[in-house]
């Protein structure tokens, strides 16, 4: 039988990949998202229909409120369909951030007794925020059949080639940062609510709910200052050819997403090592 | 047989006990530290530590409350790590810190075995090869298709313990484990763990205050006093 030799040491390298140790562990990454994706609607009263439900209502409200009240313009696009797709990318960002930065508190419990590297568990976390983001994509499908509308131009050369970045450089954001705040909460449990405070805020001030070409050009740079905008903008060219990004902006999207998740690799890396000790 | 499968080498430990989570804490304490240079709240829960097991040990480790017994099992068991030393070892290393550890109370009893043995790093198929042992060894009878939130604390443990001890690696480590389960259960966990040793060549980290427990089973001792050896 093989025994694999190891060494405890205070001080480990900064950048470790370890990916030989995650293969080791593959499957404890399925069980964590059957657990996530099972577990979370056993005793519930709808169970997994809120998974449509409350994007759907989002949707709803917003096509109500933003559409025929406020009568922000949509890029020609029917409202419901403008709005769920921009809930979409949001929800599948703010879901990966908020899950990941509780990690350890949800998990302090496990996290105290049973070794694993547990940069599985926001792997795993991201993986079944997946599942829940097709289900969701598999809404607007359905959505764009029923709603009347002109022919959209859809192509697949441009869908294939630009939605699985896309949403990869959202998870890699929403991970990365939720990596971030993982080890900031473990010293400033307060820290939580101001996560939660300025994702509902900052929703707002993305093209969630109107589309760029309607914002004044010179909010413009503030407004693609958050890379989500510009990922946000990327899904609907792909989808519907509307909007659209220029290279800086794909560029600075890109280049935060591989910066902030590699911060929150290294960072998280440092801390789960000695964070029982703090908690 | 007598291969060296775990080697702990000058093992120290320190606590910073002036922890004081806001920022204007951190702050005063850093003022403070300057101030006063000298003063020194840090509290050292291992102090050099050195032992050597080998395949088939049954180490047993006994203290007083606070002597160090659980930070020496966390640090083994990778849960946080030394401030200075090293260690060497061979193999897998199972940590039983506590009963039914990382079960899901809504996931039923034959899940919850699956994913506890997902996070000891084993296979699918590892697991099934052992489902019906796990299953027998715990007595369960019908109620392991039950979420086992519904389970009574004797059940519960009995799973824990048949999981970890049927899905064994090289060392396994247990923090006071066999307090819990009635007498017919506890003797039935000894004759596991020392056929795990003889058998199967299995190294063993027990903690126990039972002097009963620690004479009928380990063949090595470390008494712990203030984190230190004696």
């Amino acid at each position: 039988m093989i025994k694999p030799m190891w060494l405890i040491r205070p001080k480990e390298p900064l950048i470790s990949f370890r990916i030989t140790e995650l293969k080791q562990y593959r499957y404890l990454i399925s069980q964590l998202i059957y657990r996530d994706l099972i577990a979370s609607y056993k005793q519930t009263l709808l169970g997994p229909a809120w998974l449509i439900i409350h994007p759907l209502i989002t949707t709803v409200i917003f096509s109500i409120v933003f559409g025929s009240i406020i009568k922000i313009s949509t890029d020609g696009l029917p409202q419901p369909v403008f709005y769920l797709s921009g809930i979409i990318c949001w929800n599948y960002f703010s879901e990966c951030l908020l899950r990941t930065s509780t990690v350890f508190k949800d998990n302090a419990n496990i996290f105290g007794k049973v070794y694993f590297p547990r940069i599985i568990v926001p792997l795993s976390l991201s993986i079944s925020m997946f599942f829940r983001l097709v289900i969701h994509v598999l809404l607007l499908i359905t959505i764009m059949l029923i709603v009347p509308h002109q022919p959209y131009q859809i192509s697949v050369m441009r869908i294939i080639t630009i939605v699985p970045l896309v949403i990869t450089l959202i998870a890699m954001l929403g991970v990365g940062l939720g990596l971030i705040f993982a080890c900031l909460t473990i010293k400033f449990k307060d820290l939580n609510f101001v996560i939660i405070f300025s994702l509902q805020l900052t929703m707002y001030t993305t093209t969630v709910i109107f589309p760029l070409s309607s914002a004044p050009k010179n909010m413009a740079p503030f407004i693609l200052a958050n890379p989500i905008t510009g990922l946000i903008e990327a899904f609907r060219y792909a989808l519907f050819n509307t909007g659209g990004l220029d290279v800086i902006s794909s560029a600075y999207c890109i280049s935060s997403a591989i910066v902030l998740f590699s911060i929150g690799y290294i960072v998280f890396n440092r801390m789960e090592r000695t964070y029982i000790d703090f908690i | 047989m007598s291969e060296t499968i775990l080697h702990v080498e000058d093992i120290s430990k320190r606590y910073n006990l002036s922890r004081s989570g806001s920022i204007s804490g951190d702050l005063s304490k850093w003022i403070s530290s300057i101030k006063y240079p000298k003063s020194n709240p840090d509290f050292w829960a291992l102090q050099n530590i050195n032992f050597k097991l080998n395949q088939g040990d049954r180490l047993c480790v006994t203290g007083d409350n606070g002597a160090g017994k659980s930070t020496l099992l966390k640090i083994l068991s990778k849960i946080t790590i030394p401030t200075s030393g090293k260690i060497y070892g061979k193999g897998k290393i199972t940590s039983m810190l506590e009963v039914g550890t990382g079960f899901h109370p809504e996931l039923n009893g034959i899940e919850n075995v699956f994913l506890n043995g997902a996070m000891l790093g084993m296979t699918k198929r590892d697991i099934q090869i052992k489902l019906d042992e796990i299953i027998d060894f715990a007595q369960l009878g019908d109620h392991v298709n039950t979420p086992v939130k519904r389970y009574s604390s004797g059940m519960y443990m009995r799973l824990a313990f048949a999981t970890a001890a049927t899905l064994h690696s090289e060392i396994m480590i247990m923090d006071e484990v066999l307090a819990v389960g009635d007498q017919n259960f506890r003797e039935k966990c000894i004759a596991k763990l020392h056929e795990l040793s003889n058998n199967f060549g299995k190294t063993i980290i027990l903690v126990s205050h039972d002097k009963a427990n620690r004479i009928s089973l380990c063949n090595k001792e470390i008494i712990l006093s203030k984190g230190k050896m004696i």
